[in-house]
C-alpha cells in the first residue's frame, strides 16, 4: 500500500522535534542558573529571568501546533498518544523553565557578600549539574522511545533526592548566626527549585512509556512509595 | 422453500419478538426508545464468503453483542459490505455465492435448512448506503410497506400506530407529520436516509445492519443520524460499515478492523475490541497503519 498522509507526518516529525528541543532551552537556562547561584551573579540570573520568555513563546507555539493538528488531522493510535505525550513534556517544560526563574530570583536575596557555606554549595551544584544532566536524558529516551532509559531517572532522581535531604541537614545545623541561617534558608529554596525540576525529568520518562506502551504508569508513586500506579490507558 | 406458511415454525428464538407482542413504549418518542430492552446476539463461526471460484472473506469468528453499536472498517475490497450481507442472507442472492462456516443469531444458525431467508431479512434489518425510499409512495406508505409485506390484514388503526412509532423512531415524526401524503422523494437526502432506518425499524427486527448510511449525506445530516444510532443501540444490535474513521471513532462502542493481504486475497479479520482502545491502543501495527492514516 503506499504512504500517504506525508504531510501530515512531517508536521508530527516537526511538532515532537519542536517540543523536545525546548529540553535544550530549559538546560541552557538551568546551566546559567547554577553559573549565577555559583557566583552570586545578578546579572546573569536577570538573564536567566528575560530569557524565560523564549521557553514560555515555545510553549505557546507548540501548544498552538498541537491544537490545530488536533483539529484538522484527526490523530489517533500512537499519533494521538505521542500528542498528549507533547503536551505534557510542554508543561514539564515550561514549569522547569519557572523553577529557573524562581531560582534566579532569590540569588539578589543573599546578599552581595553573602556567609557562603561551602558544602551546602557544592551539593546544591551538584543537584544542578544531576539534573542537566536527566533532562538529556529524559530528551535521549523520548527520542529512542527508550523505556529503560526512561526508568532509569527514577535512579538518577534518587540522588538528587539524596543531596536536597543533606542540603537540609546542613541548613538545620548551619549555626546561630542571622545571617547565615537566611543565607541556607535562601539555599532551601533554591535546592527545593531543582528537586522539582528532577521530579519534572521522571514524568518526562513516565511520558516516553505512555507513548510506547499506551499504559499510563507513575514510575513512583508519591502516595505510595515503592509501587507504580497505573492510571488509565 | 414456503416463504409464508413456514414462518410461524421458525422460531429462531425470536417468539416473543413479534410486532404484536412487542411492547408499545416506544410512543413517547427518542426518550422511551431509549429505554433498554435486550436485542439478540450474533456470532460468526469461520465464516468464507465467496463470489464463485473468488474467496472474498476468510475464516471469520467474532461475536456481535446485543445493545452495542460494532462498527466494521476496513480499505475498499476487504470484504466488509460482502461479511455484512452474509449477516441477513443478502449475500447469497449474488449469482454463485457460497457461504462457509456458521452465522448464530442467538445460537441459532441462520443458515440451517429449515431457515427461511425471509424470515431471516425480516430480523435483520439492513439500511443501506444511498437512502432508497420507494420514490412514488408516500412517506407513510413507506414505513408501512414492510409491515403490510410481512404481517396481513394488520387493520388501519395498528398501522398509524406502528408507522407514527417508527418516524419518531428514526427521529424523523416532528418534520413529517404534517405530510404524511407526500412523495418520499420529495424528502431531502438526510430525511430519507431518516425514512428507510423508520422503514426498517418497523418490522421490529432484532438486528440493524448499516451499510455506509451517511456516505451520501452532508455533516448535519450525518451527524443526525449518528445520535440516531446512539439512540436505537438501547433496543437493537447494530452493525455499521464505514468507510468514515471519525464516524465509527464517535458512533460505535466495538471496532472490527478488515484487511486483506494483496488484491485478490480474501479479507480477513485482524483485530476487534472496544472502539476507544483500538483507536487509542491498537494491539495490531496492521491495524495502527489503517486508522493512522498511514496507508490508503
Amino acid at each position: 500500500m503506499p504512504d500517504v498522509r506525508l504531510h501530515y507526518r512531517d508536521e508530527l516529525e516537526n511538532l515532537e522535534r519542536s517540543a523536545l528541543s525546548g529540553l535544550d532551552l530549559v538546560v541552557a537556562s538551568l546551566e546559567r542558573t547554577m553559573e549565577a547561584v555559583e557566583h552570586q551573579d545578578m546579572e546573569l540570573a536577570e538573564l536567566v529571568i528575560a530569557d524565560d520568555d523564549r521557553i514560555d513563546g515555545r510553549y505557546l507555539e507548540v501548544h498552538q501546533q498541537i491544537l490545530t493538528l488536533l483539529a484538522t488531522q484527526a490523530p489517533v493510535a500512537t499519533d494521538l498518544r505521542l500528542i498528549s505525550a507533547l503536551l505534557h513534556v510542554m508543561h514539564s517544560i515550561e514549569r522547569m523553565g519557572d523553577q529557573c526563574v524562581n531560582i534566579a530570583k532569590v540569588i539578589p536575596l543573599t546578599g552581595h557578600d553573602a556567609p557562603v557555606r561551602g558544602e551546602m554549595v557544592d551539593r546544591i551544584l551538584m543537584m544542578g549539574t544531576q539534573a542537566a544532566s536527566m533532562l538529556s536524558q529524559a530528551k535521549r529516551a523520548f527520542e529512542e522511545r527508550d523505556v529503560e532509559m526512561a526508568r532509569d531517572l527514577v535512579r538518577q532522581d534518587d540522588l538528587i533526592d539524596d543531596l536536597n535531604k543533606e542540603c537540609f541537614q546542613v541548613a538545620v545545623q548551619v549555626g546561630e548566626d542571622q545571617d547565615t541561617r537566611e543565607w541556607a534558608m535562601t539555599m532551601m529554596l533554591v535546592a527545593r527549585a531543582l528537586e522539582r525540576i528532577g521530579d519534572n525529568a521522571v514524568d518526562i520518562g513516565e511520558q516516553v512509556a505512555f507513548v510506547v506502551t499506551g499504559l499510563f504508569r507513575e514510575f513512583e508513586d508519591a502516595s505510595h512509595p515503592g509501587q507504580g500506579s497505573l492510571s488509565g490507558g | 422453500m414456503p416463504k409464508t406458511a413456514d414462518k410461524a415454525t421458525v422460531d429462531l428464538g425470536a417468539g416473543a419478538s413479534s410486532a404484536t407482542t412487542r411492547p408499545t413504549n416506544t410512543r413517547g418518542g427518542s426518550g422511551a426508545a431509549r429505554k433498554e430492552r435486550r436485542a439478540k446476539r450474533l456470532e460468526l463461526r469461520h465464516v468464507d464468503l465467496f463470489y464463485s471460484d473468488f474467496q472474498a472473506v476468510q475464516d471469520v469468528t467474532m461475536s456481535i453483542e446485543p445493545n452495542r453499536v460494532t462498527a466494521l472498517i476496513g480499505s475498499s475490497g476487504c470484504g466488509k459490505t460482502t461479511l455484512l450481507r452474509s449477516l441477513n442472507r443478502m449475500h447469497e442472492l449474488t449469482p454463485g455465492a457460497r457461504v462457509g462456516g456458521e452465522v448464530l443469531l442467538d445460537d441459532h444458525d441462520i443458515y440451517a435448512r429449515n431457515v427461511d431467508p425471509v424470515e431471516i431479512r425480516r430480523l435483520v434489518g439492513m439500511v443501506f448506503q444511498a437512502p432508497n425510499p420507494f420514490p412514488t409512495m408516500s412517506v407513510y406508505e413507506n414505513v408501512a410497506a414492510g409491515l403490510v409485506l410481512n404481517r396481513r390484514g394488520i387493520g388501519r388503526a395498528e398501522k398509524d400506530d406502528v408507522v407514527e412509532r417508527s418516524l419518531r423512531g428514526a427521529h424523523l415524526w416532528d418534520e413529517v407529520k404534517d405530510r404524511l401524503d407526500r412523495k418520499a422523494s420529495d424528502l431531502s437526502g438526510g430525511q430519507q436516509q431518516r425514512l428507510c432506518i423508520a422503514r426498517a425499524i418497523a418490522v421490529e427486527p432484532e438486528i440493524l445492519l448499516m451499510d455506509e448510511p451517511c456516505s451520501a449525506l452532508d455533516p448535519i445530516a450525518t451527524l443526525a443520524i449518528e445520535d440516531l444510532i446512539e439512540d436505537l443501540k438501547g433496543r437493537y444490535t447494530i452493525v455499521i460499515v464505514t468507510h468514515n474513521m471519525q464516524q465509527a471513532a464517535r458512533a460505535s462502542d466495538v471496532t472490527a478492523f478488515f484487511n486483506l493481504e494483496a488484491t485478490g486475497r480474501p479479507g480477513r479479520l485482524i483485530e476487534m475490541g472496544p472502539t476507544q482502545e483500538l483507536f487509542t491502543r491498537p494491539g495490531q501495527k496492521e491495524t495502527e497503519d489503517y486508522v493512522s492514516g498511514r496507508f490508503g
